[in-house]
């Protein structure tokens, strides 16, 4: 029971008094007896139970979070905040968190361990990197880092000579929507999504599922989209929320998107409804794209998405007549079938032939920042270079992508083209963010040392040989959040709203600490957080109180192309400084410089592919423990087709087991039986079947998309691991066949 | 005086649980209950013909409200703007008003041992802000106004846009929730969650639950509230208002 609750009953049953006047005074004494209260702070942060980082403030009273709510001073966020948003304290305040710096005792993964002070923890794990920098090269140390905080970690370990670094971010999620925007317009798309979704008169969602998946401001911009009168056109195999809500829903075959993107070009450029004028003045490669689609007609597309040609017409009749209004998401967990960057392409050729790329309603322009610098020594360089293929192997992940995880992960197993001899994992959970758990769990087998820094026990931690606890976003400072891709672009702040709990530490800290222990203060040249924020936000202009009491600055934008001014740069950042229809990139280095549809492998017999998403009150697998989103939704449901569910035998509701075409199995999970997905694929929402038994609410609940992923369809292009070429069938809850 | 209205408008509502959680860190709510929640309604139709909707519920604040004369101690009663509200020190947790609501829209909070439920956030009203469900609405799905007062945007919903109420010939006691949506909207809403005829708690079950520690308590607060409530009634009346 909070504070809140029990000092609101004590005033409610202290006096008789109140009772004499019931009906009018005794309703004073309701809880939150604190509403109103001056003496509760408003602390002025932004989330991160997402990585949207919605304003958030914090009321706090005696070193006690008592809520969170929306920031109205947010300039992206406005006051908005989503379930999870909401239920931030559940993970400040979450029993289960990590609380004291640990040192394995037990075998790895056997999950024993015994509490060590920071001083212990920090020498072992100093003297460790040390060890394995002499042995091996500094390159042999693996990092895998997620979230902001990381970030400071991330210095660390460049400084300490490590180029592997690898976030999940780029090849298990939107490295080829980026890499195929940035081969198109010259720039990626980043986080936030610049799509004007508000002015938009026709929205495209290909798989993206907003309303499912919630990111505040893109929730307000869609829906005032809708309300505004724009058309809603949704490709998605599954009835989505937002679905629900199209004009039209085009529930495709799965894997066959692009043939529906080459057939919508057809039409545009057949019928002559792009915009010629655009095209003409900004765009390269028209005649080789107008010769190129003509291969591809509706009538092409029709058998191959299931999607009739009538439709196909429909809607890119609709789209021609709102454009250049056309805000076609460019969508952000991408990484389905290997062929995702050339998908990525083709939804930035729509969009440049519909006139929408820097165009009211359709993506805008980032409007670029003046951020401090604070100046470090130079990195050391590696000879050797990534371990991962990225830049390499795989041309495309360039050097500054987040690189590939599952290319460090092979390298580890394989010491190919190095021997990867230890991880360190901030905030990332490699078990559940990387397909081929299998493939991981042996990499970590046979590692001489890992580290792992997180706020909770997930299963990794079992694996670990040293736990350092990490504060949550609500007891820590993190780096200024310079929002470029924002109609005013704007920075944000991250500080504490109380002192962490426990003997968590926050990130900044842990970093510094580590880096005085290896001779690397250099790399830390600040005296605190508030010393590290002033040096960033100086050349803003504006003051630090005020930013630390707002929580949030703006300045002024130039989304559209007619806001441009000489200082923002080229809008067309290509080499040719026009948008690249046709790609000279791809071409020198031998890949179809205009996207081609290639068949995907279809489910054999008896199987369904394997598709997942997302739900509003989770994000990823890290969420499931919250003790309200966990009340909401403690498991997830498999989804499939009514027919499909009675030719298996099985129930609405009933429990089963999925087992995939390599006979990995799941958890039990409950079937939804539905009209609402087509009868080719089972649906479910990504993040759940935990397996740190230390995670006491989301342990064994629900089932896990990771632990049916075995295989992948590698992106040649930049190395993406395409994840939905995994096929499952219904085993009865005792795990025979049904 | 103003007259408080919640209109839900279902065309916004993603049903992504956000005023759920914004009013369970409002009011300290237990796991497993809700003062406001969301439902999907049905699938209906078949593959690829479909609808579906989103139900959000909480306390209609009924112009004839089904749980105030249910009430034994008078802790539930009907304040001058229409907001029904339960005053916890006359509480004593028995559930009748629980049983006579035809929404389910209250329950014992067993923390305190008292029944809870939507007041539209009376106290952050007090304090000039909106109830915390529309406060953190990403979606503006939830508009919380004033139906005296005919530039709100409530008041444009239920009396301009056809806002509707939920409830049926058996039951209609003027829930002041309103729902805007298409007539496809209405009839998911209709189908699952029209309102329920009220149960009855049988009298010995309440007293049955005085006997509890807060029992001297609980007696003389029945008493005194009961008197409030006479009082009350007397002094302000019965105001039935016009659809």
């Amino acid at each position: 029971m909070s504070k809140i609750t029990r000092r609101g009953f004590l005033q409610a049953s202290s006096t008789l008094a109140s009772l004499t006047t019931a009906g009018v005074a005794a309703a004073e004494s309701h809880p939150p007896s604190w509403r109103g209260d001056t003496r509760v702070e408003q602390i002025a942060t932004n989330c991160e139970m997402c990585f949207w980082r919605c304003g958030v403030m914090a009321e706090v009273a005696d070193g006690k979070v008592l809520k969170l709510q929306g920031n109205p001073h947010h300039p992206l966020t406005k006051g908005q905040l989503c379930a999870r948003g909401n239920a931030g304290t559940q993970l400040l305040y979450d029993p289960d968190r990590l609380k004291y710096p640990m040192i394995r005792t037990g075998k790895r993964g056997e999950g024993k361990f015994q509490r060590a002070s920071w001083n212990e923890a920090l020498d072992l794990f100093a003297s460790r990197l040390k060890d394995l920098k002499q042995k091996y090269g500094a390159e042999s140390v693996g990092f895998f880092p997620h979230g902001v905080a990381a970030g400071f970690f991330g210095t660390l370990m460049k400084a300490y000579g490590t180029p592997n670094a690898a976030e999940p971010a780029f090849a298990q999620c939107r490295g080829p929507r980026d890499v195929g925007y940035q081969l198109t317009f010259g720039r990626a798309v980043n986080s936030p999504e610049p799509i004007d979704l508000e002015e938009a008169k026709a929205i495209v969602l290909i798989g993206s599922h907003i309303g499912e998946n919630v990111f505040t401001s893109q929730v307000t911009n869609f829906i005032a989209g809708l309300q505004g009168g724009a058309k809603l056109i949704v490709v998605d195999p599954r009835f989505s929320t937002a679905a629900s809500k199209a004009d039209w829903w085009l529930p495709i075959k799965p894997g066959t998107d692009l043939a529906l993107l080459l057939a919508w070009m057809n039409v545009l450029i057949s019928e002559n409804l792009y915009d010629n004028e655009y095209i003409s003045q900004y765009a390269t490669g028209m005649k080789e794209l107008e010769e190129h689609v003509k291969q591809f007609p509706p009538e092409w597309a029709e058998p191959i998405t299931e999607i009739s040609a009538a439709q196909i017409r429909d809607t890119a009749h609709a789209m021609a007549e709102a454009k250049p209004a056309v805000a076609i998401h460019p969508g952000r967990h991408v990484t389905w079938y290997g062929d995702d960057t050339q998908r990525a392409r083709a939804m930035a050729i729509l969009t440049a032939l519909l006139g929408a790329y820097g165009r009211k309603g359709g993506m805008f322009l980032p409007t670029k920042v003046k951020q401090g610098r604070i100046p470090l020594p130079s990195f050391p360089e590696s000879e050797r270079g990534r371990a991962d293929g990225a830049g390499s192997k795989y041309p495309l992940a360039t050097e500054e992508s987040q690189g590939l995880t599952q290319g460090l992960v092979q390298a580890t197993l394989t010491a190919n083209p190095y021997p990867i001899k230890g991880w360190v994992v901030y905030g990332q959970s490699v078990l559940e963010s990387i397909p081929q758990r299998q493939n991981t769990l042996k990499a970590i087998e046979q590692l001489e040392f890992m580290a792992v820094v997180d706020v909770l026990p997930v299963e990794q931690v079992n694996y670990a040989d040293i736990v350092l606890p990490e504060a949550t976003y609500l007891e820590r400072y993190d780096p200024p959040h310079i929002v470029t891709t924002a109609k005013r672009p704007y920075v944000a702040v991250r500080q504490p709203a109380i002192e962490p709990l426990y003997e968590s530490k926050p990130g900044w800290w842990i970093a510094k600490q580590m880096a005085s222990r290896l001779g690397l203060s250099d790399y830390f040249p600040w005296k605190d957080p508030d010393d590290h924020l002033s040096r960033l936000i100086q050349p803003l202009g504006i003051n630090l109180a005020e930013l630390k009491s707002l929580g949030a600055v703006a300045f002024d934008g130039h989304p559209y192309i007619d806001d441009r001014t000489e200082a923002d740069g080229p809008v067309f950042p290509t080499q040719s400084g026009k948008i690249e229809l046709f790609s000279s990139v791809l071409k020198d280095l031998k890949f179809d410089p205009l996207p081609q549809f290639t068949a995907v492998e279809p489910p054999p017999q008896g199987y369904l592919r394997l598709i997942y998403g997302r739900a509003p009150m989770h994000s990823f697998s890290r969420s499931e423990n919250n003790s309200w989103l966990n009340d909401l939704m403690p498991e997830n449901q498999v989804w499939v087709h009514t027919q499909i569910a009675a030719k298996f035998g099985v129930q609405d509701g009933q429990r089963i087991i999925l087992e995939n075409q390599d006979g990995a199995k799941s958890l039990p999970i409950a079937v939804r039986a539905t009209e609402a997905i087509r009868s080719d694929c089972a649906y479910m929402v990504h993040g759940f079947g935990a397996q740190g038994q230390g995670l006491t609410k989301a342990y064994k609940k629900g089932a896990s998309d990771t632990q049916l992923i075995t295989r992948v369809a590698i992106d040649p292009i930049m190395g993406a691991t395409g994840m939905r070429v995994n096929f499952v069938r219904v085993l009865s809850a005792d795990g025979e066949r049904s | 005086m103003p007259r408080f209205a919640m209109v839900i408008d279902q065309e916004r509502c993603v049903g992504c649980q956000s005023c759920t959680v914004a009013c369970k860190s409002e009011w300290d709510v237990p796991n497993g209950f809700a003062r406001t929640r969301v439902r999907q309604t049905g699938v209906v139709g078949s593959f690829p013909k479909l609808t579906t909707s989103f139900y959000v519920s909480q306390c209609n604040h009924c112009d004839r409200p089904t749980c105030v004369p249910a009430c034994p101690t008078g802790a539930t009663y009907q304040d001058k703007t229409g907001i029904v509200r339960v005053n916890r020190d006359l509480c004593i947790g028995c559930g009748a008003c629980v049983a006579a609501c035809p929404y389910g829209a209250r329950y014992v909070n067993a923390k305190i041992g008292k029944v809870d439920k939507c007041d539209f956030c009376a106290s952050r009203l007090e304090n000039g802000l909106q109830p915390a469900c529309v406060a953190t609405c990403p979606a503006h799905a939830k508009v919380f106004g004033n139906l005296e007062d005919s530039s709100s945007e409530a008041f444009q919903l239920v009396y301009r846009q056809g806002a509707h109420r939920v409830e049926t010939t058996q039951v209609a006691i003027g829930p002041n929730v309103y729902y805007a949506g298409k007539p496809e909207h209405t009839e998911l809403l209709m189908a699952g969650f029209a309102p329920q005829l009220p149960r009855t708690i049988a009298p010995g079950k309440i007293w049955s639950s005085l006997l509890n520690k807060f029992v001297f308590l609980a007696v003389g607060a029945t008493f005194l509230g009961q008197a409030v409530a006479f009082f009350r009634q007397l002094s302000v009346g019965e105001k039935q208002f016009e659809d």
